[in-house]
């Protein structure tokens, strides 16, 4: 008998354990008080420029002037936000707010509120972005952060390989690739890789007078000028001007790569600018943007790139809590400084006019954005997203028609 | 230390701490060859952590140049990563992988200990579910694991994931532990109870210590898995404060950049504790990983 | 307590112990809270999934109700799942013969007697420290095409030409990703097997090995007619757990080329983890189909035991 005892406490202390972490005290607010969860991508390249900072300034100015709301930040890394975000979805853990990607997905589930149940003023966010950020003609996504690209090369490689000026166009290129590959760099590099695919993708499409779409929102993926272009891409891979296997490689390798002076072109964001700085290979003197080349010429358009707030509507009681902190958000100085810390730009036009006056070198950059050519708004973008960061790679080849009709046929099927 | 060893019982494990070389011998030819050979394999398998500190330590300028070192060191990335929370996503490293490991000590032993002790019914199919989940990696269940917790209030907690890999790897401690208890003789214990002792008594003074060679080896191998485990630390976390290093090291690969230096860094320093882990408990882990299952 | 002592008492007293309700229990209390975290942790997800895989769901997440053998159909229909599960196949059986092969002779190696030999076994151990992934990110640094420190050292050996070439760009094609994936997944697999087999080479009695010299027994005689059986209990361990390990891992694929170019380098366990980006319903059924292959391993793994008891006594 007084073993079985034993036998029951020892069992009774392994049981206490296995249990006893199970229970994680909920942290439980006053009933008075509203919780708003925020999640928020990050932008920084680690612990020590993480969003959270950022975040947590805003949250907690924010709730000195409003203490009965109490925010909560959650930062994603950047490559896990769509994943993560999605499966908070997926299990109805909606955050209250959040800004990253925006999926109008959720707008057409009938989960967020709409730009002008949540903002006061609307008609700061800037007009260029209401379409990307807009489902069935009613506006959802607000514009947080933007950039737009430009054509960046280094112009102490261009002088090494005795090229005068960038290249207008597409057969200059690689003209002037194959200069600088014989210097032991890379000519043009171009991240066709699973990480930001479609950009790269899409700035070569318009330099053809393609897209992926046509002026009416109807898919174009497969059409000729795109064949075309990715034809002349896999041209100038298997010459070798550019760096080998394009659609293995990411962005990110190639900005640090064209930051140690290893890359003589390429289409870049202004994200390029501090890691410039950091890399200390670099001058200012020593490199330069243009226009993004096109097949024929230099092109007026460039693609700009939006990251949205969303606010959902969870079970509808925080609507004015949503709002407060909203409009407490988009305040000048929290874009301004946003955009200072990453080299972004802002998505108010009170805040564009601001900050142009601050940082003189983004100033080309913010003039592009209002012609700025787009991604499809549409609920099928996120599938064909995926999937051209997937398989665009393997266009460069003998067969980019193939590739393309694939892609079509999921732009298709989705929408 | 000549001919009277005998062999294959538990005192395996003590014969690699044999203190070989203060023995002033002459070493015969052959074991020169041997210790050449194995010193070439060493350093190949060094080598790759040799790049990983070289890497750490280049300055910002010299990246990606094409040599083997840099001309100048920059050991500041090792100091300068503590000021980012580093010291915080360690801890929480520590806790995981401690507490995982005290988790499947506590409830791998008696289960290990009875299974092999008692003929009860249910007793092969418990041994056969422990088998079947020594095969399963958390990696295929992440949607359902992660159901499960947010449904407990427990994503984003140290608790959630120390249950996680608990649970992934008490299957391989069951089973090592079952194993080597098995080849304890049983008439140790019955000598105990006869002496008075209670079965918990005779656990914790005769089979405990006999099984210890088997015990630190289940203790290593779910400290290092825990440690090490990255894909359900990424799922179920969701912020930089309550993240492990593995989540931590990872999210230095950025949208726009990737800080190689710090990523490196945090690497080796990441290493470093199991390193001390395995250094202390080194000669018992060989002796403990198959002495149970050869008998 | 009483009804089992008034059924056969008798029977009871000449047990050990009478039969109480807590001894009836007491299976439950010493292996309970172990079924229970098996249970909680492992199990009950596995249900949610096999569940899911029987769902429609949108990309984003809603359910729209059953699919039936839908999200199966469409994962046959995937065209590039046959040249994936053949992948993981060569991807497994490669690995594992690799590793158990080079461990077989590494392990015989260091149980040799030479000067430093724990020094020398100390080094081991590095991968088996550093996490897969830091590994996996290593040996993608070092076999950058631009700057990776193998191809500096190639080029100033004379064997490569020019860096950012197809020859030095040696994870973007997938035969020459493959093999280098294969050869770190080898390499982090090496310290655990070779830990195991020098645990078991240390077990053999020297006694045995004695008696093969007193009959005159050469060294390859003695290695496989005596080492190599009493060395099978370790290598079954070594060798099941290493190839549910590389059936299972994720880190050194994703680190290294993501699955791609396409889905070139993929095996079924990173293919499932892309498919949950857009499919999930078709991820959930690769997942199954996952466990499937776990199965058949486990059941073969038991034949192999049974055979080799049955061959021990």
């Amino acid at each position: 008998m007084r073993t079985s005892c034993r036998h029951l406490a020892l069992a009774g202390v392994s049981a206490v354990v296995a249990f006893g972490l199970a229970a994680v005290s909920a942290p439980v607010a006053r009933a008075a008080d509203t919780t708003l969860s925020v999640v928020v991508a990050d932008y920084g390249t680690g612990p020590a420029d993480a969003s959270l900072k950022y975040w947590q300034t805003i949250a907690d100015d924010f709730h000195a002037a409003n203490p009965t709301i109490t925010v909560k930040i959650q930062s994603i890394n950047w490559n896990d936000f769509d994943t993560k975000v999605q499966t908070m979805v997926q299990n109805r853990q909606y955050p209250d707010i959040t800004e990253g990607d925006y999926f109008s997905n959720y707008a057409q589930e009938g989960l967020l509120y709409k730009v002008s149940d949540v903002m006061t003023d609307p008609s700061n966010l800037m007009p260029a972005f209401t379409k990307l950020g807009s489902y069935g003609g009613v506006q959802y996504g607000m514009p947080f952060t933007t950039s737009s690209r430009a054509f960046f090369y280094n112009k102490k490689l261009f002088a090494q390989a005795g090229i005068a000026a960038p290249p207008t166009t597409w057969d200059e290129l690689m003209t002037d690739a194959g200069k600088i590959t014989a210097l032991g760099k890379i000519g043009y590099g171009m991240p066709l890789g699973p990480e930001e695919a479609q950009a790269e993708t899409l700035l070569w499409f318009l330099g053809n007078d393609g897209g992926y779409q046509d002026a009416d929102g109807k898919y174009t993926i497969n059409s000729p000028q795109n064949v075309e272009t990715m034809e002349f891409m896999t041209k100038l891979v298997k010459a070798g001007d550019t760096e080998p296997n394009p659609g293995t490689k990411n962005r990110a390798e190639l900005l640090e790569q064209f930051a140690q002076g290893d890359v003589g072109m390429m289409n870049g964001i202004t994200t390029l600018l501090p890691i410039i700085k950091t890399a200390n290979k670099l001058t200012d003197a020593d490199w330069g943007t243009t226009a993004i080349t096109g097949k024929t010429g230099p092109i007026s358009k460039t693609l700009g790139v939006c990251d949205f707030m969303a606010a959902f509507k969870g079970d509808g009681t925080k609507l004015d809590a949503i709002k407060k902190f909203i409009d407490f958000t988009y305040q000048d100085k929290y874009q301004i400084a946003f955009d200072q810390e990453y080299n972004l730009l802002p998505g108010t036009v009170s805040g564009a006019a601001a900050f142009s006056k601050i940082d003189p070198a983004l100033a080309p950059f913010m003039t592009a954005l209002p012609n700025a050519v787009q991604y499809p708004a549409d609920t099928a973008w996120a599938q064909v997203k995926t999937q051209i960061q997937q398989i665009i790679g393997t266009a460069i080849g003998p067969d980019p028609k193939s590739v393309l009709d694939t892609i079509q046929q999921t732009a298709l099927k989705g929408s | 230390m000549d001919a009277a060893i005998p062999a294959a019982d538990l005192a395996v494990a003590r014969s690699l701490d044999e203190p070989s070389v203060i023995k002033r011998r002459q070493w015969p030819a052959h074991s020169l060859i041997y210790a050449g050979l194995a010193y070439i394999v060493a350093i190949i398998f060094l080598l790759p952590y040799v790049e990983m500190i070289i890497a750490a330590l280049r300055p910002a300028n010299q990246i990606l140049d094409r040599d083997y070192v840099p001309t100048h060191w920059n050991f500041y990335n090792f100091i300068d990563i503590w000021s980012t929370g580093f010291g915080n996503n360690l801890r929480i490293s520590l806790e995981v992988a401690g507490g995982s490991t005290l988790l499947v000590l506590l409830v791998a032993v008696p289960a290990a200990y009875y299974t092999a002790r008692q003929r009860f019914r249910g007793r092969g199919a418990f041994l056969l579910l422990v088998l079947v989940t020594q095969m399963f990696q958390p990696t295929a269940m992440l949607v359902g694991l992660y159901r499960e917790f947010l449904s407990f209030g427990m994503l984003d907690s140290v608790a959630a994931l120390i249950l996680v890999n608990a649970g992934f790897n008490m299957a391989f401690a069951v089973w090592i532990l079952n194993a080597y208890v098995s080849a304890i003789p049983i008439e140790l214990e019955e000598a105990a109870f006869i002496d008075g002792s209670s079965r918990l008594g005779a656990l914790f003074r005769i089979t405990l210590p006999l099984a210890l060679p088997g015990i630190v080896t289940a203790l290593i191998f779910t400290f290092i898995a825990a440690w090490n485990e990255f894909i359900v630390a990424l799922t179920l976390t969701t912020s930089p404060t309550t993240e492990p290093l593995t989540v931590t090291l990872n999210s230095y690969i950025g949208q726009y950049q990737v800080d190689w230096s710090h990523l490196f860094a945090g690497s080796v320093i990441s290493t470093i504790p199991v390193i001390i882990l395995f250094a202390l408990i080194e000669g018992k882990v060989v002796g403990g990983l198959t002495a149970g299952s050869i008998k | 307590m009483s009804v089992s002592i008034a059924e056969d008492g008798a029977v009871a007293r000449t047990r050990r112990r009478p039969i109480t309700i807590a001894a009836r229990l007491a299976p439950l209390i010493w292996v309970g809270p172990a079924l229970a975290l098996i249970i909680v942790v492992v199990l009950w997800p596995v249900v949610i999934m096999v569940h899911t895989a029987f769902q429609h769901i949108s990309p984003d997440g809603f359910i729209l109700g059953s699919a039936g053998w839908k999200n199966f159909v469409y994962l046959w229909q995937e065209p590039d799942l046959v040249p994936i599960l053949l992948r993981t196949v060569i991807w497994v059986a490669t690995i594992v013969i690799g590793t158990m092969s080079i461990s077989l002779v590494m392990a015989q190696l260091f149980n040799q007697k030479f000067p430093g030999r724990r020094a020398a076994r100390w080094a081991l151990i590095a991968p088996w420290a550093a996490s897969v992934m830091m590994t996996a990110i290593v040996f993608r640094w070092g076999l950058n095409a631009n700057n990776g420190v193998i191809n500096i050292m190639l080029h100033d050996l004379g064997l490569l030409k020019s860096f950012n070439s197809d020859a030095s760009d040696w994870l973007g094609t997938p035969t020459s990703a493959m093999v280098w994936m294969i050869i770190v997944a080898i390499f982090v697999s090496i310290p655990f097997s070779t830990y195991a087999l020098l645990a078991g080479l240390q077990a053999i009695p020297t006694d045995v090995y004695e008696a093969a010299r007193v009959d005159g027994a050469g060294a390859w005689r003695t290695y496989v007619s005596i080492t190599l059986p009493l060395l099978r209990p370790a290598f079954i361990v070594a060798l099941l757990i290493n190839m549910m390990n590389v059936f299972n891992s994720f880190p050194i694929i994703w680190e290294m080329t993501r699955g791609g170019p396409g889905h070139q380098t993929s095996t079924t366990t990173t293919f499932m983890y892309q498919l949950k980006q857009s499919y999930i319903g078709e991820s959930a059924a690769m997942s199954v189909v996952n466990f499937g292959l776990v199965i058949l391993i486990v059941i073969v793994y038991l034949r192999a035991t049974v055979w080799n008891k049955e061959a021990a006594s």
